[in-house]
């Protein structure tokens, strides 16, 4: 059996920071694992180690620079990498649909049982990657899953999926399938110094659009951004002084006053 | 945090990773409570078995399970265990450069396989006990004896030959004090005078510490490391079989060529806490207006942000060319103290000046300096005092000891 987890490198930018033509200033950035595939990761990597006998692949679009965050990924008990770039992809503005050909590729070479990824990047935060490889490549999916068992023969995961205003849905997947993963699904690990050294020697295979059957259509996108900004922010907060009961006395009044609570 | 000639930029891929892990584990799982545990007196030790797992102890031995990392990586897993607390890389340099250092490097091949696994693991708790109420700069003078207990093993008594054999050992009698870990301990390295043999050799026991006889007392009322636990090792007839002996090392040599290890380690962890001083003291005085303004832009000020940096990075310079000489070979332990005494003096100073910079704040256990300061204070006399050192390098520079 064989798990692809999508793994992207995401850009934080810094606390001051200037924007420079439609982009923050590169100076400004810093890039990390983006925080939800690292729990994608983990439950791709538990499931790995409880059913012993699956392989756990990541596949990334990104520069060279990304090589980092993926080992990061080895180093936390994925078996091998893909990285996908070339030079039209460097000069593409990706969308999701664009993304989702790329993967739909890898997906197509790898043929996994079973595909995780985030619910959403820290960086441009679409959140709509996995769902759209699902439809492109016909799997059944379930988005924003937050708890996750799975049938012994790993036939189906019964999942729990976060809907808004603190609804759950529980319900079944059969696989093949995509799951998009929530934070706070698994308690993701530190990589330790042995997985670290051990990431070294792990593969990372290069893809170019053409390795994967695709030509630089694959990368248009119909969107392009036209403007970035800092939008003006509104800050209004109240300090309440005193001892707890009087905060609470003061706190009381407001939410009155503002008609949050009647009287 | 500070770096700034860049020496990190140089850093290997995996070097690199370490670092972060280091950085992100501490920040995670250490930074939020060691004030607590500080104020408490309190070593955080549900870490000790998750510090294990990640392979922070003595990761640059070889085999045993352990991950055989570059003696920079080492250095640098140290550098951000003290950039949080001298008590958190104490506890990795104690269980690694002072207790599997030593099994590694002196024991049987049966200690090994018992030992290193489980220490390096952090299932098992290991301590060093070398200083005594008596002899603390003058280890040598050491009063802690062990003697051959064969007595059994003499019996005519045919039957009894099974059973003598196993009461073939040694018996120790003598007090260790200033002990790191020995009330959590699971077993010691106690240095002691073999009285039975010729010459009265110094060698290593393992002493497993719920043997009879053992007691280790810890010690209360610290102003300095009390992220960390300390204690006595108390040590009434105690007996050991013969396979607790380190059979591959006799004399001081033993026990000094520990210190070489943990006191590399050392010198690396010094800049750390240095840089996190640095860091606060950037940060406070950045930020904490006075006169209308934010402080820092006081040439007062910014001529100690520029010496402070200067000294850090010096200090930094010294520890990655150690790194290298360990790493092919090369190094001498004259040269490791060189770096302990002027990395330990290095990061007291600026952690004082980094205290002064963020005035009555300063004083309290929200922020890092004070604390750093008063752990330093520790560092300075632990692991050979700075006075030591300075007579260990003027032996080497002058070719008289000023110990005879
Ligand atoms: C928190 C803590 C943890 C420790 N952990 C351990 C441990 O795990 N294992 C262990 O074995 N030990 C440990 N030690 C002990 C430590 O190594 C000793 O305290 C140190 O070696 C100094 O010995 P002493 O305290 O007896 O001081 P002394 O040797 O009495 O020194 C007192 C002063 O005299 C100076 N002095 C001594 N001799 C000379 C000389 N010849 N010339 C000039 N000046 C001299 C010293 O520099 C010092 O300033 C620990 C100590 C502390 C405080």
């Amino acid at each position: 059996m064989k798990i692809l987890v999508t793994v992207k490198e995401v850009a934080e930018a810094a606390d001051d920071f200037e924007i420079e033509g439609t982009d923050i200033g590169e100076q400004y950035l810093e890039y990390d694992l983006n925080e939800w595939d690292d729990y994608a990761i983990e439950a791709a990597v538990q499931l790995s180690e409880t059913y012993g006998d699956i392989e756990v692949v990541s596949a990334t679009i990104g520069p060279e620079r990304s090589e980092e965050t993926i080992r990061m990924a080895l180093a936390k008990g994925v078996d091998r990498a893909i990285r996908v770039w070339d030079d039209d992809i460097a000069a593409a503005d990706l969308d999701v649909a664009a993304k989702t050909r790329l993967f739909a590729a890898v997906v197509d070479e790898e043929e996994p049982d079973l595909v995780l990824s985030g619910v959403q990047a820290a960086d441009d935060g679409f959140g709509a990657t996995g769902v759209s490889v699902a439809d492109e490549i016909g799997f059944d999916w379930a988005a924003v899953v937050n708890h996750l068992d799975t049938e012994d023969d790993l036939s189906t995961a019964h999942v729990h999926r976060e809907l808004e205003g603190g609804i759950e849905e529980l319900t079944d997947v059969d696989l093949p399938a995509v799951l998009t993963i929530q934070t706070g699904l698994n308690e993701p690990r530190y990589a330790s110094l042995r997985g670290i050294r051990q990431a070294q020697s792990k593969e990372i295979a290069a893809f170019g659009l053409a390795d994967l059957g695709l030509d630089a259509d694959a990368v248009d996108s119909p969107i392009s951004r036209t403007g970035m900004y800092e939008p003006e922010t509104e800050s209004d907060a109240t300090y309440f002084d005193g001892a707890a009961d009087e905060q609470a006395a003061q706190l009381a009044d407001v939410l009155r006053e503002k008609g949050v609570v009647s009287e | 945090m500070l770096d700034y000639v860049g020496l990190e930029a140089d850093l290997s891929a995996e070097e690199k990773l370490i670092r972060d892990t280091a950085r992100e584990f501490v920040a995670e799982e250490v930074a939020p409570d060691i004030a607590d545990h500080y104020e408490a007196g309190t070593f955080p030790t549900d870490i000790i078995s998750e510090m294990g797992e990640l392979g922070f102890y003595a990761p640059n031995l070889e085999g045993y399970g352990s991950p055989n990392v570059s003696e920079r990586a080492y250095g640098l897993l140290m550098q951000e265990l003290e950039a949080c607390d001298s008590g958190l890389r104490s506890m990795a340099s104690v269980q690694g450069a002072l207790v599997m250092y030593p099994i590694h490097a002196f024991g049987s091949e049966a200690q090994k396989e018992e030992w290193l696994p489980a220490l390096g693991q952090g299932e098992a708790v290991g301590c060093f006990g070398l200083t005594e109420p008596e002899h603390g700069s003058n280890p040598s003078g050491m009063e802690t004896r062990a003697e051959r207990d064969s007595a059994e093993g003499t019996s005519a008594d045919p039957s009894e030959v099974v059973a003598s054999e196993d009461a073939d050992g040694f018996v120790l009698n003598g007090e260790k004090t200033w002990i790191t870990n020995s009330p959590i301990a699971d077993v010691a390295v106690v240095w002691a005078k073999l009285t039975s043999d010729d010459g009265s050799p110094v060698r290593g026991f393992l002493v497993e510490t719920d043997r009879d006889g053992v007691e280790t007392p810890k010690i209360e009322d610290k102003l300095s490391m009390r992220a960390s636990v300390t204690g006595g090792i108390v040590l009434d007839d105690v007996r050991v079989p013969e396979e607790n002996i380190l059979p591959d090392v006799t004399g001081m040599k033993g026990p000094l060529s520990c210190l070489t290890q943990a006191r590399y380690g050392i010198a690396w962890g010094a800049v750390g806490a240095a840089r996190d001083c640095f860091e606060t003291a950037r940060e406070y005085q950045t930020d904490r207006e006075q006169f209308g303004g934010p402080i820092a832009r006081f040439q007062i000020q910014q001529e100690k942000f520029a010496e402070m940096a200067t000294q850090i990075t010096l200090a930094q310079l010294l520890a990655y060319r150690l790194a290298d000489l360990k790493e092919r070979g090369d190094l001498r332990p004259q040269q490791v103290s060189m770096a302990k005494r002027n990395n330990v003096r290095m990061a007291r100073d600026q952690a004082r000046v980094a205290r002064e910079m963020l005035g009555g704040n300063g004083i309290t256990t929200d922020y890092s300096p004070m604390r750093h300061l008063s752990n330093l204070e520790t560092v300075y006399t632990y692991e050979g005092t700075h006075d030591i050192h300075s007579l260990i390098l003027g032996e080497d520079l002058t070719g008289l000891s000023a110990f005879s």
